[in-house]
């Protein structure tokens, strides 16, 4: 790529110190950490839109010390870096966080759609198009997300999503069998609806889509919350023992009683120490039944477990986030995220199929629904989405 | 007799402890028991059990018997002892005993670090292993009976006191495993060196103060280097320089320190600022940043050099590089899980159980013996005016297990 270097535009909500685009346009500006040096992106991100601007922002402050990275009123005029035509080789959209409204659900209604709009235009205007990443679910409302999708496909750009949790370090470093027969699986995380409910089910789905067959799809999904959930967890309605195999691969266990730093928890301790329990119950159309559960109080990391055929013992792992909540000073996991959109930036091709994002866009929204509706069982006709993932890994490992 | 099922079944009930194995029993002695102290989290390992390999694993152990040596407030011995049926000796020989005249464990584990100890001259907190070990020792000297021992961290902070250490286990022929938990955690890559590699150049960079962090950086670098090709030397010289000396010094090379740095997730400086990453060997920060950095210099008998940098205004984890001939420059982290979970604890909670069920240390005494020395040698360099220090007692020779010992499961 000498002397042809990606350009690229980058789409924000808010550019603040520990917002998704802090952490991902840096990697971009300063570099990162990666295969063991410091690694700077053979691409250039010279145009910026940032649609929130506070008094923690720092884009100005990036702008001057990036002279070559251009802030831009609009979408369209970052995109075109104001010459009325596309003028980049790619596409970064960040929408999270920043100060958006809510839904009566309770969603953050961040305006991925919106931005994806502006930029479907440029390139229906230049008659051209590039390819995108979408950080996060692709929009809290289904329909638009759907949308999102339909357009990629009839345009046809590289188009890629998601979250950074089944890109970053594994401890255990084990990837998913290929080809596995899975009955059930399960993460154990913590954090909020329509917000770290996204993570897990996609550190889930990142796992499973390997299983034999291929991802088929889902066709309904229940959430349990408060008591509900945890009448489910005594009605064995999940595996316990995946729960507990899950628990296993925690190092954020929180001690259930005072004078012990590491000790096993038993339901009724979790019950007093978890106060918002939340889960998502679904079920795949091949048969796979899956279990998301939002355990904040108890864990504060990611740890899967599935049930494999012929296998002696669950297959487990923690999905490992650097956390700079005070365990870490950066959020590393943007690293393995940030790498594998430059693979696509520059060959042209995701890493990982888009379907993923969609199908786990809806499960966040499905699982919101489902609370929203009193914790009903809701059919999911419309995530009859098929996809089989690469063949080689894309989780960090090296 | 007619031993039926049933009457079998019921002379079992009676005679639990001929039917099947009893579990191991374990004396731990300590100098504190209180929480996240090692006595407490390495100790309750053995007691409540720990996480391993995707499961609540339960050790076959059985701990009968508690010596701590200072009960500070918030002492958690008797507590602990009263809950799980164990009891708290006043000396060492009776909790070895367990109040009795004879050596009653199986295994002991001597956890002599946190509590209220001087300090000498060279900075190094006296905590009392060695006089823990002799005591130990003693008893299985006049049993004519020895068993497995652990002891936690550096073996001593005088290489002489650690030598007569290593040196009874042998006369008395117990198996003895110490050391750190850096050495038995996961890596973040998982990177291993191939057994007889030839290393051009190995940098370790840690964090904290001395003598603490120092020895667990040390013996971090000391488990990869081992495995060169050869096996272990011993060490022919120290030196421990600081400040900006370091920056100058020739001996360490700044696309090592890069290739570390680059695996950190807790760079300080401008990334506390204003969260973004850094190339400090690049921007040239390091030496604005670091207050007082520290370097120690390790020269084996064979000729390879190693540097170990403290760099803790820089980094808050513990990274290794290494250049192997003919291969690009390679690097991991060492990782340290967090507070209170501690889990690597567990990772060497697990090489414990190995030793005290099969009766065999799975990783040489020897390497935590050189790093006792190297780390004492590199004291005395730095009291001495940082000079250069030849070390004829470290000629401490070993070889590394074959097989792979930190944990990736």
């Amino acid at each position: 790529m000498a002397g042809n270097r990606p350009k690229l535009a980058a789409i924000t909500t808010v550019y603040r110190k520990m917002a998704h685009t802090q952490h991902i346009v840096d990697r971009y500006l300063e570099g990162y950490g990666w295969n063991g040096t410091h690694h700077h992106p053979e691409m250039d991100l010279i145009a910026l839109y940032v649609d929130q601007v506070g008094a923690d922002d720092l884009s100005r402050d990036r702008a001057a010390r990036f002279p070559a990275m251009k802030i831009y009123p609009t979408i369209a005029e970052a995109l075109t870096c104001g010459t009325g035509k596309l003028a980049v080789d790619g596409v970064v959209v960040v929408g999270e966080h920043g100060d958006y409204p809510k839904t009566p659900k309770g969603q953050v209604q961040y305006p991925r759609y919106r931005f994806f709009e502006e930029i479907a235009a440029v390139f229906r205007a230049s008659g051209r198009s590039v390819p995108m990443f979408n950080d996060k679910h692709l929009s809290w409302n289904w329909e638009w997300a759907k949308k999102m999708y339909d357009t990629s496909k009839e345009m046809g750009f590289a188009y890629m999503a998601g979250s950074s949790l089944p890109v970053t370090w594994r401890i255990p470093s084990v990837e998913f069998p290929d080809g596995a027969k899975v009955s059930e699986a399960l993460c154990i995380c913590y954090g909020g609806v329509d917000s770290y409910d996204f993570h897990g089910l996609e550190t889930i789905q990142g796992m499973v889509e390997r299983r034999q067959g291929g991802e088929s799809g889902v066709k309904w999904l229940q959430a349990y919350r408060g008591d509900k959930f945890w009448e489910a967890c005594r009605e064995n309605v999940w595996p316990r023992n995946l729960m507990n195999t899950a628990l296993c691969r925690s190092h954020t266990l929180t001690p259930a009683r005072a004078g012990f730093n590491d000790i096993f928890p038993s339901l009724d301790d979790m019950r007093t120490l978890v106060r918002d329990p939340v889960a998502y119950r679904y079920e795949h159309n091949d048969g796979l039944k899956c279990t998301m559960m939002l355990m904040g109080g108890l864990v504060r990391d990611f740890n899967f477990a599935a049930t494999l055929e012929g296998a002696s013992k669950p297959f487990s792992t923690q999905a490992y986030l650097p956390m700079p909540d005070g365990r870490t000073t950066l959020a590393d996991f943007f690293n393995p995220l940030s790498n594998n959109m430059e693979k696509m930036f520059l060959s042209g091709k995701p890493t990982i199929p888009i379907e993923r994002t969609l199908l786990t866009t809806g499960l966040t929204a499905a699982g919101v629904d489902s609370l929203y509706a009193g914790q009903v069982r809701i059919e999911t006709p419309h995530l009859a989405i098929k996809y089989q993932p690469a063949k080689e890994s894309t989780f960090w490992r090296t | 007799m007619n031993i039926t099922r049933r009457t079998f079944l019921g002379t079992a009930a009676a005679l639990p402890a001929l039917a099947q194995a009893r579990p191991k029993r374990v004396a731990i002695i300590t100098t504190i028991f209180r929480l996240q102290s090692h006595g407490q989290h390495i100790g309750d390992r053995f007691i409540v059990g720990y996480p391993f390999a995707g499961e609540w694993h339960k050790p076959d152990t059985q701990v009968v018997s508690l010596y701590v040596d200072q009960k500070p407030a918030g002492d958690l011995s008797e507590a602990r002892a009263k809950e799980f049926g164990f009891k708290v000796y006043p000396t060492i020989a009776e909790t070895v005993c367990c109040g009795g005249s004879k050596l009653a464990v199986d295994a002991v584990l001597i956890i002599g670090e946190h509590g209220d100890y001087p300090h000498n001259e060279k900075g190094q907190v006296l905590y009392p292993r060695f006089e823990f070990f002799e005591q130990v020792a003693k008893v299985f000297e006049s049993e004519g009976r020895s068993v497995p021992v652990y002891n936690d961290k550096h073996l001593s902070y005088s290489f002489e006191k650690a030598k007569r250490m290593r040196d009874t286990s042998h006369r008395l022929k117990f198996p003895m495993l110490a050391g750190s938990s850096l050495p038995v955690t996961w890596r973040l890559p998982d990177l291993e060196l191939p057994l007889g590699c030839e290393i051009e150049d190995a940098l370790m960079v840690g964090c904290g103060g001395s003598d603490a962090m120092d020895f667990h950086a040390l013996e971090a670098m000391q488990c990869m280097l081992e495995r060169r090709k050869g096996g272990e030397s011993g060490v022919k010289s120290v030196q421990l320089i600081e400040g900006d000396d370091v920056w100058k010094d020739a001996r360490w090379s700044k696309e090592m320190l890069r290739s570390a740095l680059s695996r950190s997730d807790n760079l300080k400086g401008a990334t506390v600022t204003d969260g973004r990453t850094q190339d400090m060997v690049g921007t040239g920060v390091l030496p604005g940043l670091v207050k007082n950095p520290w370097a120690y210099f390790i020269e084996y008998r064979d000729g390879t050099k190693a540097t170990m940098l403290m760099l803790s205004d820089a980094v808050g984890d513990f990274t290794f590089a290494v250049k192997l001939k003919g291969k690009p420059i390679q690097s991991t982290q060492f990782f340290l899980s967090p507070d209170p979970n501690v889990t690597y604890s567990a990772c060497l909670a697990h090489k414990i159980e190995q030793m005290i069920m099969t009766g065999n240390a799975p990783y040489p005494v020897e390497r935590t013996l050189l790093v006792s020395g190297m780390l004492e040698s590199c004291l005395d360099s730095r009291v001495k005016g940082h000079v250069k220090m030849d070390t004829p007692h470290l000629a401490v020779t070993y070889q590394a297990p074959r097989e792979s010992q930190y944990c990736r499961i």
